[in-house]
């Protein structure tokens, strides 16, 4: 060899097709090349452009042509496990495929990836939380890159409004992994002549970053709570005094919860109904469970107890605090006004959720008989920035003290009472049981179709297997189980076939033996 | 058309003593440019999209100037027809189009030219479209080279190398009267490098100078007897030719290396993963000097069998890299040497994979595994074994470390894409018992990505522009329903005759619903004949869909706007539940959004900068009224309808959440209109340069609903450790 470098710089950049990874690419193509450095890169298109994944390939070989006087370096057209000096991704769950590819080693790599998620299709679809956290990401990367840039610059994009791929320029360039000056870059952003200032600002954040210079916002919060109303104090006191404090968070929530859906005593009757359960959990050792009985049926009471109706609805649509959300989440500007149209469309359902029982019931029973008045239902656009949109969901709203005497009202009251009589019964036979019973009420979410084929779900297994169970009917270790792979299969699909399959297989039940 | 080309045609004008930069592929097209072409055809697909786009978009003033006709095909059985220009005259032309799907189209072109034969070269750019990524399916070029004796051109991946290669291969054409097709992998297509231009010359015949007779010759019909006299011609003349021109113009190249008892020969655009494996494996440097020798073959068919006997003598050991299947190259190089007595062991797919894309890995372990069984003389067996097993524990260790498998991201249609509510639709009427489950013969397109989750709807895919025509066998086989989709790009590539001129002819009774985005989409939004693409096409040429659907006898024919999903629902049901006789379509019609967006984007950004009022449209989800079933998102897949981790102490499955790169186009609210889905969307328009009746409006809405409201209750974010309630584990009982 004649003292050139032996092997080139390899790079390859994860993105999402439409996320502006082939412009990275070409800016660190273009500036490799001001440098005089031979310089190749490839793509692959096509499909997975599409919002799929995608990679994007660069080498540049750390020696000019004029130094390389005529030689010419062969350069790979694929990235190769074991063979790469910078992995670049601009998502959380891309380095996680990365580093399952082989392709960052602690010997050369260095990763350089956003932390921010972009969920899959397979997560969003998912009836409950698929969620990909990446809980096991960050040591892995620690432990098999030379050295890693993991941060979310999504949010640090966000916040300064500019873009996510110009920050990850910023930042390879303030790695110095690259034989290329910082001015080369900022060149190559310049030629190219697209949107340059936001360019130029988002390259300067990552440098800065990488500098340390930079000090980034602390991550919101997953979970937000309300603050209480006046009224609802004392209860909480209650609740500080009475719950362990593994409860005190879901069940102080949902105090709050009931207090705003309807009044005091509404909460009231929330803690009367709780109060049998923590007994029961007390009694069967919930120390050492967590209070985990305690917990889960607080958290599903509240949730069953402030069931979504009109009057529900109305109210949170038509709050100040809604409208300062939306603002938000539109990124509204101060100044620019907005219009906002909401979707409703009631049915039956709807309408006898707010009749009395007497008025209600013989009209579900009517509407429950054809096909055409199941599906019936009345399309309603609502301006609720216009003073009479804001007023038909504000009166709607207002209906709240009436709700107490609603058909609705009076058949969410039975079946918590039902939901919650078997959670207690069950808690006397086999306290995984008692706890499976209680989430089965996630199964009840949902609107309309949804919502009625939850309900259906949650009807069935209640019937087919809680209930026996929780009497003693059925073995309740069995039980337990059994009540947890219906409820799996109940959110496999949303057409129930899992459920079907699930349920067919445990039409055999061992009888009851000794607990 | 998906970008512009300014910066590319600056560099199609290059000449002598300078320099391109750029893709592969456009430097193929500049290499055209320099062999003096006279016609240019083809049909888009990846990778080869960008050879039509260039020439045929911003490079016209100097397809003129150098008298080039361009043509964009209507298919490429209509891109190899025009060929036959190069029959009997002495011109050269190029055409081009994706493999093996386009090749397959082309076949019946493909095999009249290369029996008669050519006269002016003939080349056909074939954009290999294989592996990771692709949506193509696995055979290989390689077989139409063999069946219709056309010679195989498979370039090393080196820009200069790459534009002499096309430019001998005309010569090779010209000389043995045969088209040659030269094929290039995606990643080929896509590669940035640079070479020195030479001028581009103008053809002898061109539309500038035109050939002054017309010419006669029953020898170039592919009629008997002249068929007996082409064959023969194939045979003993053009074949040899070939092999002798290859030889003695040095296309495919010999690389020496010291381990000589042994030798590798790859496919010329597999030459650079080669080197890169050997140089991972510490047996070849940067600049591709390698250890063990390679033959690297740049033509592929036909073989030279004295240049593979040449390599192979004195060898005990050769490894062929072939990737495909069947293993074509290694049969030919058996037979090769088993004729001429040579002993050499042929090892091939015996370390490597029979089929699929040889990836770095692949490669990597593949000449591993050859070598570890050649024992080439001085070659440190231990260092290879150390360098394949550091790969295989690497992945080992990040799967350890990792825990669970990295979940699958599959494609699927792109933000506010006016087909995904055609499949809403197609969801939704299939929950209504009059209509039950529905068998789809799907087609090829954006619209295949309603396979994938979360519609999976469509049960067979056959081919481009044959949904109606897959659906004639099983329409009558079936109790429920059949239909078919179709888009407006297979339409006009063949559907428009082999499916629905078929259906017509044959009575049929079904559905079609013929998807009219105005683009040929997947491939980069080339222009179709009912392309309007919002009025920037000359009118004369547009061809709406219905006026040809009439034409061909279609009774029931119904447009409709995709976006309306509950009338699309209702429209299917009424089609399917019709009693009128004949084939029913729906033009299902709405713009790519793409096209749309990058046309009226960049208007819109200049109204609000000039301080025009532009009202910006999006939708939201109220996250305290969204329960966390995501059904929404499951009759949608939009890339900007996703969820968020639920901001609910109480609830734990996260909630659906509109993105900023929302585009506004409707479909949440129609679907959860269409499906009664939830109350949690709404669509919010922001006025954006207000007037001074919008302010004033504004200001009197919000300060009369603010009487109504009270003030505002801040929600107060959660200390972290409160909120872990969530993640209890039930102990043992």
């Amino acid at each position: 060899m004649t003292g050139l470098p032996d092997r080139p710089i390899s790079m390859v950049v994860g993105a999402l097709g439409g996320e502006g990874g082939g412009v990275l690419s070409d800016w660190i193509v273009r500036a490799a090349q001001i440098c005089r450095f031979p310089t190749q890169s490839t793509s692959i298109p096509g499909v997975a452009q599409r919002t799929g994944a995608t990679t994007y390939y660069i080498e540049i070989f750390p020696a000019t042509h004029e130094e390389l006087d005529g030689r010419k370096p062969v350069m790979a057209l694929y990235p190769a496990p074991g063979n790469m000096d910078i992995v670049v991704t601009s998502e959380l769950m891309e380095a996680g495929r990365m580093l399952e590819n082989g392709m960052v080693t602690p010997d050369r790599t260095t990763l350089i990836a956003s932390t921010h998620r972009v969920y899959s299709i397979v997560e969003k679809s998912a009836m409950n939380d698929q969620l990909f956290r990446g809980d096991n990401l960050m040591n892995a990367a620690q432990k098999l890159a030379k050295r890693a840039v993991l941060f979310d610059m999504m949010a640090l994009a966000e916040k300064n409004g500019t873009v996510l791929n110009a920050i990850v320029l910023g930042v390879i360039a303030g790695s110095g992994e690259l034989p290329i000056p910082v001015e080369r870059f900022e060149e190559s952003i310049r030629e190219s002549g697209v949107a340059v200032d936001t360019n130029l600002k988002g390259f300067a954040l990552g440098l800065a970053y990488m500098k340390g210079e930079l000090e980034l916002p602390a991550p919101e919060p997953e979970k937000k709570s309300r603050p209480a109303k006046a009224s609802a104090e004392s209860l909480l006191v209650d609740v500080a005094a009475a719950y362990p404090a593994e409860a005190h968070a879901i069940v102080s929530e949902g105090v709050k919860r009931l207090v705003d859906f309807q009044n005091t005593a509404y909460a009231e009757l929330y803690l009367d109904r709780l109060a049998d359960v923590l007994r029961l959990d007390r009694e069967r050792g919930g120390e050492r469970n967590g209070w985990a009985l305690t917990v889960e049926t607080g958290r599903y009471l509240a949730l069953m107890m402030s069931y979504e109706d009109i009057i529900r609805v109305a109210d949170l649509k038509s709050r100040a605090s809604r409208m300062a959300r939306v603002r938000r989440e539109v990124m509204a500007r101060n100044g620019e006004p907005l219009h906002v149209t909401e979707f409703l469309k009631p049915g039956f359902d709807e309408f006898t959720s707010v009749m009395p029982p007497w008025l209600g019931q013989p009209i579900m029973n009517w509407a429950k008989r054809t096909e055409g008045r199941r599906n019936f239902h009345m399309a309603m656009r609502v301006r609720t920035d216009t003073v009479f949109g804001f007023l038909r969901l504000w009166g709607l709203s207002k209906l709240r003290f009436y709700r107490p005497r609603t058909y609705r009202y009076a058949e969410e009251q039975a079946t918590v009472e039902a939901w919650l009589t078997t959670v207690k019964n069950a808690a006397a036979q086999h306290y995984s049981l008692a706890v499976a019973i209680a989430e089965l009420a996630n199964l009840r979410k949902g609107y309309s179709d949804t919502h009625r084929h939850g309900v259906a779900n949650f009807d069935r297994v209640m019937r087919e297997i809680a209930i026996p169970a929780s009497k003693g009917e059925e073995d309740p270790a069995w039980g337990a189980d059994a009540v947890k792979l219906a409820y799996d299969a109940a959110l496999a699909d949303p057409e129930g076939d899992a459920l079907d399959k699930t349920m067919a297989s445990l039409a055999e039940p061992p009888k009851a033996a000794a607990e | 058309m998906e970008r512009s080309f300014a910066r590319e045609v600056d560099m199609l004008r290059r000449g002598d003593g300078e320099y391109f930069e750029g893709e592969g592929i456009l430097a193929i097209t500049k290499a055209l440019l320099q062999s003096g072409v006279s016609y240019v055809g083809g049909y888009q697909g990846a990778p080869v999209s960008h050879l039509m786009d260039v020439l045929t978009s911003d490079s016209k003033g100097l397809m003129a100037e150098l008298g080039v006709h361009t043509e964009v095909c209507a298919n490429e059985a209509a891109a190899c027809a025009m060929l036959a220009a190069s029959v009997n005259y002495p011109i050269r032309g190029a055409v081009t189009w994706k493999s093996t799907v386009g090749t397959n189209v082309a076949s019946d072109a493909l095999s009249n030219v290369a029996s008669v034969g050519v006269t002016g070269g003939a080349l056909i750019v074939l954009g290999e479209d294989y592996g990771e990524g692709s949506s193509i399916i696995q055979e290989r070029s390689h077989a139409f080279a063999m069946k219709s004796s056309v010679w195989l051109v498979d370039p090393r991946v080196d820009h200069p190398r790459i534009v002499e290669l096309v430019e001998k291969s005309f010569e090779l054409s010209e000389e043995t009267n045969t088209p040659v097709m030269m094929e290039f992998r995606i990643r080929a297509c896509h590669v940035t490098g640079r070479f020195a231009t030479k001028d581009n010359k103008k053809a002898a015949f061109s539309m500038n100078d035109r050939i002054p007779e017309p010419s006669f010759d029953l020898d170039k019909i592919a009629l008997p007897p002249s068929t007996y006299m082409q064959e023969k011609m194939k045979v003993d003349k053009r074949f040899p030719a070939a092999i002798n021109f290859i030889r003695d113009n040095g296309m495919n190249e010999f690389f020496d290396g010291e381990c000589d008892d042994v030798g590798i020969i790859c496919q010329g655009g597999l030459y650079n993963s080669v080197i890169r494996g050997l140089q991972q494996l510490g047996l070849a440097d940067p600049f591709g000097t390698s250890r063990i020798p390679i033959y690297c073959m740049n033509v592929t068919y036909p073989m030279v069998p004295e240049e593979v006997v040449r390599f192979c003598a004195g060898k005990r050991s050769v490894c062929m890299v072939e990737e495909g299947f069947p293993e074509y190259l290694e049969q030919a190089l058996n037979a090769t040497l088993r004729k001429a007595d040579v002993n050499t062991t042929v090892v091939g797919k015996d370390v490597f994979p029979k089929a699929g894309e040889y990836q770095s890995e692949v490669m990597l372990n593949g000449l591993a595994k050859f070598i570890e069984g050649a024992v080439p003389k001085g070659i440190d067996l231990g260092q290879v074994a150390a360098v394949t097993k550091a790969v295989a524990n690497t992945k080992a260790m990040a799967a350890e470390l990792l825990g669970a498998p990295i979940p699958k991201r599959p494609p699927g249609f792109c933000t506010g894409c006016p087909e995904r509510p055609v499949f809403s639709a197609i969801k939704l009427a299939e929950r209504d018992p009059a209509v039950g489950k529905m068998h789809i013969s799907a087609d090829i397109g954006c619209h295949t990505f309603s396979t994938l989750p979360p519609f999976n709807l469509g049960n067979t895919v056959t081919g481009y522009g044959l949904g109606l025509a897959s659906s004639a066998g099983v329409k009558d086989a079936l109790k429920g329903p059949t239909i078919s989709i179709m888009g407006d790009g297979g339409f006009w590539h063949n559907g428009l005759s082999t499916g629905i001129t078929g259906a017509v002819f044959n009575n049929h009774n079904n559905l079609l619903i013929v998807m009219a985005n105005g683009y040929s989409s997947a491939t980069g939004q080339q222009y179709l004949p009912s392309s309007t693409a919002g009025g920037n096409r000359p009118p004369d040429t547009v061809v709406p869909i219905e006026n040809a659907l009439r034409g061909v006898g279609v009774k029931w024919i119904r447009k409709q706007y995709t976006y309306h999903v509950g009338t699309m629902r209702n429209l299917i049901k009424e089609a399917l539940t019709s009693t009128d006789k004949g084939l029913k379509v729906i033009i299902a019609e709405a713009e790519c959004q793409i096209a749309k967006q990058r046309r009226e984007k960049p208007i819109a950004a200049r109204a609000l900068k000039a301080g025009k009022r532009v009202i910006r449209t999006r939708f939201g989800v109220d996250e305290d009224t969204c329960t966390g079933d995501h059904s929404c998102i499951r009759l949608s897949g939009c890339p900007s309808l996703s969820v968020k981790p639920n901001p609910d102490i109480l609830r734990k499955d996260p909630v659906a959440s509109v993105l900023n790169s929302c585009v506004g186009c409707g479909l949440c609210g129609e679907v959860s209109d269409a499906a009664v889905l939830c109350p949690s969307f709404y669509r919010a328009d922001i006025v954006q340069n207000p007037t001074a009746i919008d302010r004033t409006l504004d200001a009197i809405r919000r300060s009369v609903i603010r009487l109504f409201q009270g003030k505002v209750e801040a929600e107060a974010p959660l200390a972290a450790e409160s909120a872990s309630g969530a993640q209890i584990k039930v102990a043992a009982e």
